[in-house]
């Protein structure tokens, strides 16, 4: 008796019962997140190669190193571009689809399947066929532009460095204007409907409705579908290693891929690390502000 | 009643019977000892020799899927068969080869996995982790002779004096082009110097409107073109002393030659290529040359076997200095520090080369051996191949071993494939030096300073650690 209500009284605790849910999230992120980036700092500051684990201490000379490649810094550039780019159409189309979901027609579930499937296909299977769809010799878009008029020879997709560039954004866009539009899809869902009459009452007209109310309304979730896109581009890379390994001509490399290239293709981890770990900064500083654009619209 | 002559059911049983195995008794007396003296075309026999110790437990085998797919059937029921005898349980794993070298480096790092990891180009960035081979090496060269040059150089490294792996075979990279391209612009057994390259491959460009296969991109067959096209023109990543020498007269004459190349006889598509983009243009007939092993060609004969017909080969091209084409595959082993069973491994090693022939014939002629005696009927098999090539001699320009290697280098010729020479090989530098260049974003000049800085980088870092001289 005494012991099932010491057990009753535990559980009642809400400080424990508290730790006890929190735990294995915390311990995911601990072993998955704290401490693969513990390491990542660790090997910065070290001699460590693919090929001999043992830790000697280096300083900043793989900082060094890195900043010394000019590689790095285009990597750097192309990152922010792809990521800058990939978020606003992200958002852009993921408002609009977000606002076709919404709407009541017929086989409405049938289309919200079909538009999450690219978010459900895995990354890697999705990146080849896309490289089949943008493929020098056999590209079925190039075939229909063809057949169209619009071409007379393959456009060469992935060989020019302005393609290339689009393609890979195209394939970001492509993945994640799902999970944005189901983000919004919710915000729009949450807005209290009698909002919208009494803007119709008033005499709102669509795009007032859209720009005064249903926007700032929905503000939150839109800014947490770009961080989403956001995070989801920056450090992805087996978009841009499927289809182009950072070429042509290292036009497409972003840090992610470079880091992997220069750790693990050529070796170095701690020249790796050093380019990973500028991942961090950036998603930082990108959290930071959006979740404080977020907070000041929540208290307007 | 008179007696018919119609045989009842049970005599036609019997004679069948008798037949039968009077049959299986002759065949059984007429079959030859073993299969080489089935003649040239014949399958070789494989050989057993007794490992030096007493071995046991288990061994672990990492290595690449194999282009020619009937390999790896092969080398799993060999390795198998091997351990029941010796009184081992081998285990073969079979990795795609994009993802050998991840695979490699995070069991180095865990300080477990297989007992024995194969790649197909140089391992020499892992020397630190893997065992000393220098034991199975010299009793591997008292067995067979002298080991070809370009394969010592991918497992030895001079500066340390450690054999950091084992190489018991290589691919040759030849030249692959479609004959009924080149008969009209009057080469009809293809080019054999890079000017005839470039005046025929536009021709064909200009009148056929099929561009040549040799690829700008960040890929290993793009990384192999380069080298080639440097070392014909007299130019080098490092020299025999492992310091870069890559900023010469000779680079920058080579980088201007394939910027001609890609004006007069290529398109954009060259800069998109995967490993396996090449071998895709050959085969849809849009390619012209291409630089590649026989595996495009043995994929040809199954899936297009007309186009098959029309492909021949040629050696490396002669250029300004010389004609040499890198290794198309190295095949190098290695034994980690950490591995449960070295002496297993170390004698799967000799074993497997001890029948370097059967991988020779169950590869299709793929692979060779690294020690020239150890394919005697190579020589044969190319001059009537068993595979079905028509004309059946069409790969007798490989001569043998010794034929392919003359105009055969490793990476990193005219010195070893050092660690540095691999990060350069990982990271692209050669095939961006190229692009640049060729696409007008720098000067040939520029392109080559920056290739070379970059050399001159990775160069210092791996000195910097002891792991190359210079």
């Amino acid at each position: 008796m005494a012991d099932v209500a010491h057990r009753t009284r535990l559980v009642d605790r809400d400080g424990v019962l508290g730790w006890m849910f929190l735990a294995p999230t915390v311990v995911y992120v601990i072993a998955l997140v704290a401490v693969p980036f513990g390491l990542a700092i660790a090997f910065a500051f070290s001699d460590v190669t693919s090929g001999d684990p043992t830790y000697d201490w280096a300083g900043l000379e793989n900082f060094r190193r890195v900043f010394d490649d000019p590689v790095f810094w285009q990597s750097l550039w192309n990152t922010l571009v792809f990521t800058t780019v990939s978020m606003f159409f992200i958002v852009l189309f993921g408002k609009i689809l977000a606002n076709i979901l919404v709407a009541d027609f017929r086989g409405k579930w049938v289309v919200r399947f079909l538009v999450l499937l690219p978010w459900t296909t895995p990354v890697a299977l999705s990146s080849v066929s896309w490289l089949w769809l943008l493929h020098s010799i056999y590209s079925p878009i190039d075939w229909v532009l063809r057949e169209l008029g619009l071409i007379e020879t393959n456009l060469y997709w992935l060989g020019r460095p302005n393609l290339a560039m689009a393609s890979v954004i195209a394939v970001h866009v492509w993945r994640l204007v799902p999970l944005a539009a189901v983000i919004m899809m919710v915000g729009l869902l949450s807005i209290p409907r009698d909002m919208d009459e009494a803007a119709r009452i008033d005499g709102a007209g669509y795009w007032r409705r859209m720009f005064e109310v249903t926007i700032p309304l929905t503000f939150p979730l839109i800014a947490v579908a770009a961080l989403f896109g956001a995070i989801f581009t920056f450090t992805d890379m087996a978009v841009v290693y499927i289809l182009t390994r950072g070429g042509p001509n290292n036009a497409t490399q972003v840090l992610a891929s470079w880091s992997f290239l220069r750790g693990i293709g050529g070796g170095d981890i701690g020249q790796g690390a050093v380019i990973a770990l500028f991942l961090f900064p950036l998603l930082l500083i990108a959290a930071v502000l959006i979740l404080r654009a977020v907070r000041r619209m929540e208290t307007l | 009643m008179a007696p018919t002559n119609s045989w009842t059911r049970r005599e036609v049983l019997r004679i069948a019977a008798l037949s039968g195995l009077g049959a299986a008794v002759a065949s059984c007396a007429s079959e030859p000892e073993s299969p080489t003296e089935q003649g040239a075309g014949g399958e070789p026999s494989p050989t057993f020799n007794e490992p030096a110790s007493k071995l046991s437990g288990t061994l672990s085998i990492l290595l690449w899927s194999h282009f020619v797919a009937s390999h790896d059937e092969w080398f799993d029921a060999f390795a198998t068969d091997w351990g029941k005898e010796v009184g081992v349980d081998v285990r073969v794993d079979h990795v795609d080869v994009a993802n050998v070298p991840t695979q490699i480096a995070s069991e180095l790092q865990a300080g477990q996995g297989h007992d024995l990891m194969q790649y197909i180009a140089t391992l020499s960035q892992f020397e630190p982790s893997v065992l000393d081979l220098r034991d199975i090496n010299e009793e591997a060269s008292q067995r067979y002779g002298e080991q070809l040059g370009i394969c010592r150089d991918s497992s030895y490294n001079p500066h340390t004096d450690k054999y950091y792996a084992f190489s018991p075979g290589w691919v040759p990279d030849p030249g692959n082009f479609r004959r009924s391209l080149w008969e009209p612009v009057g080469l009809p057994d293809g080019p054999t110097t890079w000017e005839e390259l470039l005046t025929g491959g536009a021709e064909i460009m200009k009148s056929q409107d099929v561009q040549l296969g040799l690829g700008m991109s960040q890929e290993i067959d793009s990384n192999m073109a380069g080298h080639a096209l440097l070392w014909s023109y007299g130019a080098s990543i490092q020299n025999e002393n492992e310091q870069v020498v890559l900023n010469s007269p000779e680079t920058i004459a080579a980088v201007e030659f394939m910027g001609s190349l890609y004006r007069d006889a290529m398109t954009d598509e060259v800069f998109a290529w995967n490993a396996a983009s090449n071998n895709e243009g050959l085969i849809a007939g849009k390619l012209s040359y291409i630089l590649n092993s026989i595996s495009a060609y043995r994929s040809l004969q199954e899936v297009n076997p007309e186009v098959a017909d029309d492909t021949f080969f040629v050696p490396a091209l002669e250029g300004p200095s010389t004609a040499l084409a890198a290794q198309h595959v190295m095949y190098n082993y290695i034994v980690p520090k950490g591995a449960q069973n070295p002496d297993a491994a170390k004698a799967f090693l000799l074993h497997l080369s001890d029948n370097f022939a059967l991988a020779t014939y169950e590869s299709q002629l793929y692979d060779f051996p690294s020690w020239p005696s150890l394919a005697p009927d190579l020589g044969d098999w190319l001059t009537d191949d068993p595979f079905g090539s028509n004309p059946s001699d069409k790969l007798a320009f490989l001569g043998d071993v010794n034929t392919a290697a003359e105009w055969s280098a490793s990476i990193g010729h005219p010195g070893p494939s050092s660690p540095a020479i691999g990060e350069i090989l990982g990271t692209y530098v050669i095939p961006n030096m190229f692009a640049r260049a060729v696409r007008g974003n720098m000067s040939p000049e520029q392109s080559v300073q920056r290739a070379h800085a970059e050399c001159e980088r990775i160069f210092s870092n791996w000195r910097r650690r002891g792991l190359i001289g210079g």
